[in-house]
C-alpha cells in the first residue's frame, strides 16, 4: 500500500511551519534566526515558558483572564442567538428573509478594524464603551452572519414536519425548537463553537479598542506587543504563541469529531 | 389574524434579537463609514465638511487603491485556487479509518486554530533568507534561492502561500465531511458496472461534492479579500511601494498613518461593493450547480 | 436548557465586571485625593516595564499627589496608530512618549510655554505651526556609520573612510572579499532600509541646504531636482552594485541588528541608539566596533541630528496641570535621564546635563554629536524630522517604501524622484 506513505510524505512537508513553532519555544532566543530556527533544541530549554508564565507585569495570567471571559460569553450568545436567527430564515421563504440573509452576508464581508472607528462611537453613544458587554455584543454582531451561515445549511436538512407535530401537540414554537431541533443540530453546533472561539479568541484588535487602553489585555495582544519593533526576544515570542494557543488547541481537538460533520452535514444529507 | 400576530411572535422571539443586535453594532457603523466617505473627516481634526461623492472621483486615479486592488484579487485567486484543489486531494487522501489517519487529519486541522499573527511569525522564519525553506533548496543544489518576502517578484506569492497553508485545513475538513456523506454502495455499484476509479471519482464523488465546494469557496471568498494581520506582520506591504498592500493594509494606511479617515471610508464603501457582489455572483453559480448535479 | 444558559450568561456578566477591572491595576497603589494622570508608552527589550515603573516612580516621587496609570500600546512600531484609534474612541490618555506623527497629532495637543520649556537646549525642535507640543528631551544622530573593525581589516582597509570615494572603495574592497558592505533590514521595519539614504542627503542635500524641507513646502524645491535626483542616484548605485543586498529587504530590524553584530556584513548605517549596552556596547559582542560619519564628497564633517521625541500632553487632559507637571518632572529628573541613556543611548538635550560614563561605542557616538555642534556642522535628519521641519504625513511612509523600490530596482530613481513629487502634491 502506498497510501500512508504518501499520506506521511505530504503531511510532514505539510508539518514543517508546526514543527517550527514547537521546537523554538525550548530553545534560546539567539539560536533561532536564519538558519537555526529549524535545528534540533539541544538541550532544550524551560527559560522561555517560564520568563513568560513568571513575568512581573503578570501579562499572560491577567490577559488569559480577559480571554476566556470574553470568549465564553460571546460564544455562548453567539451560539444561541444565531441558531435563533437561523431557524427563522431556514422557516421563512420569500423577499423579506432573502433580505435579510443578504444584508447578514455584508457584515460577513468587512473587516472589522475597517469599521472600527464607527463602532466605538455606536458603542459610545449606548455608554458601553470600556466593558466587556460592550465587547461581547460587537463580536455577537460581528461574527452571527457565520453563525446563521452553517445553522441555516444544517436546518434545511431538518424536516419542518417535525416541529409541526410537536407543535400541535401542544408545545409551543420555542419549545418544540429547544426541545426538538437544537439538539438535532449538535454537530453544526459544534462547528460554530469551535470557529468562533478561535476567532474571538485569536482578534487582537477590537478587544484592545473596546475594552480600552486601561482594561487590560486579551492573549493575542499579549503576543502582538511582544512583537515590538524592538524585539530580539525571539524565545519569548515563541513561548508565549505556544501558550496563548493552547487553551483553544485543546478546546478544538475535543470538539474535533463533533465538527467534522457539522460544516456540511445539512448540506451534504450525510 | 392569529397567524399574522404567530409570525410577529414568531420574528420578535427568533429573528430579532440576534438580527437587532447586528444592526447595532455592524449594520450601523457600516452606514456611517457610508457616511464618512462623502466627507473629509480626519480622525485628529475637529470638523468636517461634506465633499459628496468627490472621494470616490480621486478613487478613480487613484494608483494606491488600483493597486492594492490588484494585489488583492491576485491573492484572492491564489488562495481560492490552491486549498480548493490541495484540499480536496489531501481529503481523497484521509479518507481512511484508524488512528494513523486520524492522527495525519489533526496536523492539518491545527493551523485553523492558529492566529494570523502567530501564523505570520512563524512563516517569517521559515522563509528567512537563511530559514529553513532556503537551505533545503540549497541542499537540494539551488545555488541561489529566491528571496521568498524580499524580492518584490516573489513576495505577493509567498503571502498567498502563507495564507492558503492556513486555510488548507479548514478545505480538507469540509471536503472530508463531503466525503464521508458519499454512500459507498453507489462507488461499489459503479465500481461493478467496471468504471475506474477515476471515472468514479468523476461521475460520483465530485458532484456529490458540490455544497462543500460552495461552501469552501465563499469562505475563502471572504476570508482572502479581508487580509490585513499577515500584511501587516510580515511585510508592511512592501517590499517597496504596494508590493503586497492589500485593500485592508490600505484602507489602515490611509485612515490612521495619513489620516483621511473620509477617504478611507470610501477605499471600504468601495470594497464592500466588490466583495458583495463576488460573493453573491459565486453562491448564485456555485448554488446553481449544485442543482443542476 | 435554555433557561439555564441564560442564567449562567447573566452570572458570568456579573463576573466579568471584577475580573477585569483587576487586571488593570494602577501602577502604584492611589492614596486618596491623589490625582490621576494615565500615560501611553510602548515596551521594547531596553525600555521594559520596570524600566518604565522605575522612571514614573521618580517622577511622582518629585511632584507628589499624582498617580499614573500607564497604557502600554500593543507594539512599539504601531504606537501612532493606537493613539489615533485611542483619540478616535475618545480615550486619548493625558500624557504620551515618543509620539512620532507630531504634524497630525498637533491638533489634540497642548502647547509648551516658554517658561515650561526654559530647561530645554533647543526650546524651539520640532514646532509645529510655531508651537512646540513635544518636549524636545532628546537627541538621536542618524547619519552614523557604525562598522566591523575585524572585516575591515580582512579587506586591507586601514583607515575609516573619509570621503565619498574612500567609502565606495573600501565597499569595493570588502565585496571583493566576498563580504557585505552594508547591513539593511526592512520587513515589518521598513524604516530600517533607508539609513544609507539618510546618511547620502545629509551629505549631498541638507549639508549643502539645510533649509531643504521647508522650501519642498513652499514647493520652491522638488524632489526631481538636481542635487536631490544625484544624492539619491548615489543610493540606488549601492544597491545596484551589490554593496547593499537587496535580500536585506524582509529582514526585520531585530535580525538586521542581530546579523551585524554577528559578523554578516562590515558597516551598519543606524541611528545612534545603537549605541546602547543591549546593542553596539553590549560586552558579550564578538565584535570590535568603530564608527564614523557618512562621508560626503570632500569631507565626513557633517551629521544628521533630531531633537524631540520626548513627551507630549493631552489638551484634553482631565487634569492638564497634574498632566503637564508630571510629564516635565519625568524629563528633566536627573536619575530619569541617565537611566534613559543607560537603556537607549540617548542623547538629553537638557541644558547643563552631562550623561553618565558608558562604553566605547556610545561615548564615540556622543564625542562625534558634541564635535559636530562646536563645528556647526549639524543638519536635519532626513525622513527623522517632526513638526514643520518633517515631511507632510504619510510621506514618511512613502520614502521608506520608495527606498526599497530602488535597493530591490523594481523602480528607477526618476520614477521614484517623481512618485515622491506626485504624493506629495497629493497630500497638500
Amino acid at each position: 500500500m502506498r497510501r500512508p506513505l504518501v499520506t506521511l510524505a505530504v503531511t510532514s512537508v505539510f508539518f514543517v511551519p508546526l514543527y517550527v513553532a514547537l521546537v523554538n519555544v525550548v530553545k534560546p532566543s539567539a539560536l533561532i534566526p536564519g538558519a537555526g530556527a529549524i535545528a534540533l533544541p539541544i538541550p532544550p530549554t524551560l527559560d522561555n515558558l517560564s520568563a513568560v508564565l513568571t513575568d512581573p507585569t503578570n501579562l499572560f495570567w491577567a490577559s488569559l483572564a480577559n480571554s476566556v471571559i470574553v470568549t465564553t460569553l460571546s460564544v455562548i450568545a453567539l451560539t444561541l442567538l444565531s441558531a435563533m436567527l437561523a431557524h427563522y430564515l431556514a422557516r421563512t421563504a420569500g423577499r423579506w428573509g432573502r433580505l435579510i440573509t443578504v444584508l447578514l452576508l455584508c457584515g460577513l464581508m468587512i473587516p472589522p478594524q475597517v469599521i472600527l472607528v464607527p463602532i466605538t462611537q455606536v458603542l459610545r453613544a449606548f455608554g458601553l464603551m470600556t466593558t466587556v458587554q460592550g465587547l461581547v455584543l460587537f463580536n455577537v454582531g460581528y461574527y452571527i452572519p457565520f453563525g446563521v451561515f452553517v445553522f441555516t445549511g444544517f436546518l434545511k436538512g431538518i424536516p419542518a414536519d417535525l416541529e409541526e407535530a410537536a407543535a400541535i401537540d401542544g408545545a409551543g414554537r420555542g419549545q418544540a425548537f429547544w426541545r426538538i431541533v437544537f439538539p438535532l443540530l449538535r454537530p453544526a453546533t459544534a462547528s460554530v463553537l469551535i470557529f468562533l472561539s478561535v476567532w474571538i479568541w485569536n482578534d487582537f484588535l477590537s478587544p484592545l479598542i473596546i475594552l480600552g487602553p486601561g482594561q487590560g489585555t486579551t492573549v493575542t495582544t499579549g503576543i502582538y506587543r511582544s512583537l515590538g519593533q524592538y524585539s530580539f526576544d525571539y524565545g519569548g515570542v515563541f513561548a508565549l504563541m505556544f501558550l496563548s494557543t493552547l487553551p483553544v488547541l485543546i478546546f478544538y481537538l475535543a470538539l474535533q469529531k463533533q465538527f467534522v460533520k457539522g460544516l456540511t452535514g445539512g448540506a451534504t444529507k450525510g | 389574524m392569529r397567524v399574522v400576530y404567530r409570525r410577529a411572535w414568531y420574528f420578535l422571539s427568533f429573528g430579532a434579537p440576534g438580527l437587532l443586535i447586528y444592526v447595532c453594532f455592524v449594520l450601523v457603523p457600516i452606514l456611517l463609514s457610508v457616511g464618512y466617505s462623502m466627507t473629509n473627516y480626519s480622525l485628529l481634526r475637529p470638523g468636517w465638511t461634506w465633499v459628496g461623492l468627490r472621494n470616490y472621483e480621486l478613487l478613480l486615479t487613484d494608483q494606491a487603491f488600483l493597486t492594492s486592488l490588484r494585489v488583492t484579487t491576485i491573492l484572492t485567486v491564489m488562495v481560492l485556487v490552491a486549498p480548493n484543489l490541495l484540499g480536496l486531494a489531501i481529503a481523497v487522501l484521509l479518507d481512511r479509518r484508524g488512528w494513523f489517519y486520524n492522527a495525519m487529519r489533526s496536523v492539518y486541522f491545527t493551523p485553523m486554530v492558529l492566529s494570523s499573527v502567530v501564523v505570520s511569525v512563524i512563516w517569517t522564519r521559515v522563509l528567512d533568507d537563511e530559514g529553513p525553506l532556503n537551505q533545503a533548496l540549497r541542499f537540494l543544489g539551488v545555488a541561489d534561492p529566491p528571496g521568498w518576502l524580499s524580492d518584490p517578484d516573489y513576495a505577493l506569492f509567498s503571502l498567498g502561500g502563507i495564507v492558503s497553508w492556513q486555510m488548507l485545513g479548514f478545505c480538507v475538513v469540509v471536503y472530508l465531511a463531503g466525503l464521508q456523506g458519499v454512500p459507498n454502495e453507489l462507488a461499489e455499484a459503479a465500481s461493478i458496472d467496471g468504471a475506474g476509479p477515476w471515472t468514479r471519482f468523476r461521475r460520483i464523488t465530485w458532484p456529490l461534492l458540490a455544497p462543500a465546494l460552495t461552501v469552501n469557496t465563499v469562505v475563502l471568498l471572504i476570508t482572502t479579500f479581508k487580509i490585513f494581520d499577515h500584511v501587516k506582520v510580515i511585510t508592511n506591504g512592501g517590499p517597496g511601494t504596494g508590493t503586497t498592500a492589500t485593500v485592508a493594509f490600505t484602507i489602515m494606511q490611509e485612515g490612521f498613518v495619513e489620516n483621511h479617515q473620509g477617504y478611507a471610508s470610501a477605499m471600504a464603501v468601495v470594497m464592500l461593493v466588490i466583495i458583495a457582489v463576488a460573493s453573491v455572483v459565486a453562491l448564485r453559480v456555485l448554488q446553481r450547480r449544485e442543482v443542476q448535479l | 436548557m435554555h433557561k439555564t444558559l441564560a442564567a449562567g450568561l447573566a452570572a458570568l456578566l456579573a463576573l466579568t465586571a471584577c475580573s477585569v477591572n483587576e487586571a488593570a491595576a494602577p501602577s502604584s497603589p492611589a492614596p486618596a485625593g491623589a490625582k490621576e494622570v494615565t500615560f501611553l508608552l510602548f515596551e521594547s527589550p531596553n525600555l521594559n516595564a520596570a524600566y518604565w515603573d522605575a522612571q514614573i516612580k521618580r517622577a511622582t516621587d518629585a511632584v507628589p499627589g499624582i498617580t499614573v496609570k500607564k497604557v502600554v500600546a500593543p507594539a512599539a512600531g504601531s504606537r501612532d496608530e493606537f493613539a489615533k484609534q485611542l483619540i478616535a474612541s475618545g480615550q486619548f490618555p493625558d500624557v504620551h512618549i515618543g509620539l512620532q506623527d507630531i504634524l497630525g497629532f498637533a491638533p489634540n495637543l497642548y502647547a509648551w510655554t516658554p517658561e515650561d520649556l526654559k530647561d530645554f537646549e533647543c526650546a524651539t525642535c520640532g514646532a509645529t505651526g510655531g508651537k512646540v507640543v513635544q518636549l524636545p528631551t532628546n537627541t538621536q544622530t542618524h547619519s552614523n556609520v557604525y562598522y566591523n573593525k575585524g572585516l575591515f581589516e580582512k579587506a586591507g582597509i586601514t583607515a575609516p573612510p573619509k570621503t565619498y570615494a574612500e567609502l565606495l572603495d573600501a565597499a569595493a574592497k570588502l565585496k571583493a572579499k566576498g563580504i557585505t558592505p552594508f547591513v539593511t533590514g526592512g520587513g515589518p521595519d521598513a524604516f530600517a532600509s533607508t539609513l544609507a539614504w539618510t546618511g547620502v542627503l545629509t551629505t549631498d542635500v541638507y549639508g549643502k541646504n539645510p533649509d531643504w524641507m521647508r522650501q519642498r513646502r513652499e514647493g520652491k524645491v522638488t524632489f526631481s531636482d538636481p542635487d536631490f535626483k544625484a544624492a539619491t542616484q548615489k543610493f540606488a548605485d549601492l544597491a545596484a552594485k551589490g554593496y547593499i543586498d537587496k535580500k536585506d529587504l524582509s529582514r526585520d530590524y531585530g535580525a538586521t541588528q542581530t546579523a551585524f553584530l554577528e559578523g554578516k556584513g562590515a558597516m551598519y548605517p543606524m541611528g545612534s541608539w545603537f549605541a546602547s549596552p543591549g546593542a553596539g556596547d553590549n560586552p558579550e559582542n564578538k565584535i570590535e566596533i568603530g564608527r564614523f560619519n557618512w562621508p560626503g564628497e570632500a569631507d565626513s564633517a557633517k551629521l544628521a541630528a533630531f531633537t524631540g521625541g520626548g513627551l507630549t500632553v493631552s489638551a484634553a487632559a482631565k487634569d492638564l496641570e497634574s498632566a503637564k507637571k508630571f510629564a516635565l518632572a519625568f524629563q528633566l529628573d536627573k536619575a530619569n535621564l541617565d537611566a534613559s541613556v543607560k537603556a537607549d543611548a540617548l542623547f538629553p538635550a537638557i541644558k547643563g546635563y552631562t550623561p553618565p560614563s558608558m562604553g566605547p561605542v556610545f561615548t564615540e557616538s556622543y564625542k562625534a554629536w558634541s564635535d559636530a555642534k562646536t563645528a556647526g556642522a549639524i543638519v536635519p535628519s532626513f525622513g527623522w524630522e517632526a513638526g514643520d521641519d518633517a515631511m507632510l504625513p504619510g510621506m514618511k511612509e512613502k520614502w521608506w517604501s520608495s527606498a526599497q523600490d530602488l535597493v530591490s530596482g523594481k523602480k528607477n530613481v526618476d520614477d521614484v524622484l517623481s512618485y515622491l513629487d506626485d504624493e506629495w502634491d497629493k497630500s497638500s
